[in-house]
């Protein structure tokens, strides 16, 4: 009997020194954007289970239902056990909607994270401390990105905790960086470009009695383009360096719903004209509002210290460029259709009433909220 | 000039670095996150004992000992049968709370377990000597340490701890210890026919798949694919989820060209990861369309272990690089790396292989040094020797 006992103990660990699973990991994806981390934490869903609980109802297998059902478990788990923190204070941890990625050892819950921190970090301390009171063979894999350079790191076990030095971008790779967000914000908040193509789109025309009859000459057509234009972007690149530098602070509550009213009034005015001659006055004095619009995205963004007059230069820049590129893309065809029945009587009625619709729409929105 | 270079530091880093660049670029193509739109659909099946509800056990096990041992017990023996390595980890953390001043010798048998799983052997071995001192009787401490040091390639080490292991414990295991490490010593057939010789009647299953498992490799190694074949089906017989016998049969399969043969025998065992590299081969043989996905599914997880900077799966890694990639220096460099944490047969192959396709032979020499010292003896190696030799004199 003593025999038999000992000899199944014993081949328990009999010889065979190869492991066939791999072992437990953490993968930590980050992104270092403006002041904020974004990236995502992938957790085998096995790892999930030991550190909250997450088969319900104990039927040893875990669904769907059963992963979504417990985020608020997986979120409090995250917040006690991972800290990103930047030299001077902690950054604060959120957390998006569970999805699901597969990898070889099976199916890993995948948690978008951003870490939202109050300063541009120069370091960066992350405390991975995910698993372990369960196994502490779990490693988190970290793979953190700033502007273009990747470090890689091991955390977890005996050492959990680790900082990382951000490199300060080269001032052309900050200049790259704000000059496209400027560029990307003109294009996908599209409320600036109708502001701009209702100022636009009667200025190929001439507005003669009760009529609106076609320019008849390129040249004062452009230079009405310009004026628009121009006056816009002085006007907003005053305001948006004055919101940039704090010197004047506007809640972009109001803002918001005063753009979405100059986009109205904008759009009216070729309804029922007002201003004919030197609408470059109405793109400048709304042109001031939609300036403290820009700002709040560098707000959200952050200056970097030593280079905040040169993204703020790289933003109005990439500002700048993309709505010339829109200008130019539709100004020449609004130039060549001038004389048709479908500008004159489509766009310009129905295009205005639909801008200044969904202007309106936004105005209500705006207001409410 | 190969091995000069991977003896001095740099060398050692950069192939390091050559062999996780080679892994990193290959798992690239990884699937992408989302939402599954059932709420129904099974993500994931826990296995037994790695459930939350265990927690409660596993808190009365930081005040009782007795629990600790028996809850440690259980976690390495799943590992053992599965290879699951996350229940090593929660062995790990279960132990850990009894290693402080004076570990007992349970303890410390235990330990070294879990190192030794880890292939940290030399930890491993340290643990053994404590635990040895303090209770010199423990059979399961010298049956790890013949473990480990055969896995060494110290085969008079390994002899000696069976001869102590026999003061403790049954004839049959002594003498299994003894024999199959002397298979590995230039007494192959004589080995093979006393093991053979061993009444297996009264064995526990257990013990017969150990058994089995031996003779079969021996079989394989002696050129007696028929015998090695019984072995390994027997084997399976009494351990129908042991994972090494399946492996050791697979390459047995592979070498005759019965692919088909493998993935029937390794269906649904895709999740392990040394068991997923011979269904990738056998896939690649048959020019299976499953190939993309078990080969991407390989490379992240090796490039996973790679950034962990742990070499558990050197071995399957070479041969991932070398057979499945067809990149035979980074498979060299793989091996060359595994060569210095484990000697077994497979070590041996391995590195054989991959320095024959690299055009490299000399970085092979340590291996073909270590088949001359111990005559160790097996056709796969006999071939491998012969070609290498007319390689040399060209």
């Amino acid at each position: 009997m003593k025999y038999l006992r000992w000899c199944t103990v014993l081949l328990l660990f009999v010889l065979h020194s190869a492991s066939a699973h791999i072992a437990s990991n953490g993968f930590l994806n980050l992104q270092v954007e403006g002041r904020t981390l974004s990236g995502a934490l992938e957790l085998a869903l096995r790892d999930g289970e030991m550190a909250v609980g997450l088969d319900s109802n104990g039927d040893g297998q875990i669904t769907w239902r059963e992963l979504r059902d417990h985020q608020p478990q997986l979120d409090a788990y995250l917040q006690s056990h991972l800290s990103i923190a930047t030299a001077a204070l902690p950054c604060k941890l959120n957390t998006q909607s569970l999805q699901v990625n597969e990898r070889v050892d099976g199916n890993y819950l995948w948690l978008p994270i951003t870490a939202t921190c109050n300063e541009r970090p120069d370091q960066i301390r992350i405390d991975y401390r995910l698993l372990d009171e369960v196994d502490p063979s779990h490693r988190g894999l970290l793979t953190l990105t700033a502007w273009g350079g990747v470090q890689t790191a091991v955390l977890g076990g005996k050492q959990p905790m680790r900082q990382f030095a951000i490199d300060q971008p080269m001032r052309w790779q900050v200049f790259k960086e704000y000059l496209s967000t400027g560029v990307w914000h003109i294009w996908s908040g599209i409320d600036h470009l109708l502001f701009l193509v209702s100022l636009l789109l009667p200025a190929v025309l001439l507005r003669t009695g009760k009529q609106w009859q076609p320019a008849p000459l390129a040249k004062p057509a452009f230079i009405n383009i310009v004026k628009v234009v121009s006056a816009f972007t002085v006007a907003h690149s005053i305001t948006l360096s004055l919101a940039a530098f704090d010197v004047i602070r506007v809640p972009s509550r109001l803002t918001e719903s005063v753009i979405a009213a100059s986009i109205i009034v904008a759009a009216l005015n070729n309804l029922y004209p007002q201003v004919t001659e030197g609408r470059w006055r109405i793109a400048f004095l709304f042109g001031l509002l939609h300036g403290f619009g820009f700002a709040s995205v560098l707000t959200d963004m952050g200056l970097p210290n030593g280079a905040r007059l040169l993204s703020l230069l790289a933003f109005n820049l990439g500002v700048e460029a993309g709505q010339l590129a829109v200008v130019f893309a539709v100004m020449p065809l609004a130039y060549v259709l001038r004389a048709t029945r479908f500008y004159r009587r489509g766009v310009m009625p129905w295009g205005s009433s639909a801008i200044a619709m969904l202007a309106l729409v936004w105005l209500v929105q705006r207001a409410m909220v | 000039m190969v091995s000069h270079c991977f003896s001095s530091k740099i060398g050692k880093a950069l192939s390091h670095c050559l062999v996780l660049c080679a892994l990193l670029l290959s798992a690239v193509a990884v699937a992408k996150p989302y939402q599954p739109s059932n709420d129904q659909q099974v993500l994931a099946v826990i296995p037994a004992n790695a459930r939350h509800t265990e927690k409660a056990a596993r808190d009365l096990a930081r005040q009782r000992i007795d629990v600790a041992l028996r809850l440690v017990n259980g976690y390495i023996n799943q590992a053992r049968s599965t290879g699951d390595l996350r229940f090593l980890g929660y062995a790990d953390a279960v132990l850990d709370p009894w290693l402080g001043d004076k570990p007992s010798a349970d303890a410390l048998v235990l330990h070294a377990t879990i190192l030794q799983s880890r292939h940290e052997f030399a930890a491993a071995l340290q643990a053994l000597d404590q635990a040895l001192a303090l209770r010199a009787d423990d059979p399961q401490a010298w049956l790890t340490r013949a473990t480990i040091q055969r896995v060494l390639g110290n085969y008079d080490a390994a002899l000696s701890a069976c001869t102590q292991l026999g003061k403790h414990a049954s004839a049959d295991i002594a003498e299994l210890c003894t024999q199959s490490v002397r298979g590995l010593m230039g007494e192959l057939p004589a080995a093979y026919a006393r093991i053979s010789a061993l009444s297996s009647q009264a064995m526990p299953a257990a013990l017969r798949a150990w058994r089995d498992s031996e003779l079969g490799e021996m079989a394989v190694r002696l050129g007696q694919d028929d015998q090695a074949e019984h072995w390994f089906t027997n084997g399976l017989h009494f351990a129908p989820n042991d994972f090494y016998i399946k492996a050791a049969y697979a390459d047995m399969l592979l070498r005759q060209h019965r692919a088909a043969d493998v993935l029937k025998l390794l269906e649904g065992q895709e999740s392990i990861e040394p068991l997923l590299l011979r269904i990738a081969i056998a896939q690649q043989q048959l020019h299976h369309p499953g190939l993309a996905t078990s080969r991407a599914r390989l490379a992240a997880a090796f490039a996973a272990e790679a950034q962990r900077g742990e070499g558990i799966h050197g071995r399957e890694q070479a041969r991932f690089l070398l057979e499945v990639q067809a990149q035979p220096q980074a498979a060299l460099n793989a091996a060359v790396q595994n060569w210095q944490v484990q000697h077994e047969t497979d070590d041996v192959l391995v590195l054989m292989r991959a320095a024959e396709a690299a055009h490299k032979l000399s970085s092979a020499q340590p291996a073909h040094d270590f088949v001359n010292v111990h005559a160790l003896q097996d056709v796969r190696i006999g071939t491998l020797t012969a070609r290498t030799a007319i390689g040399m004199t060209k």
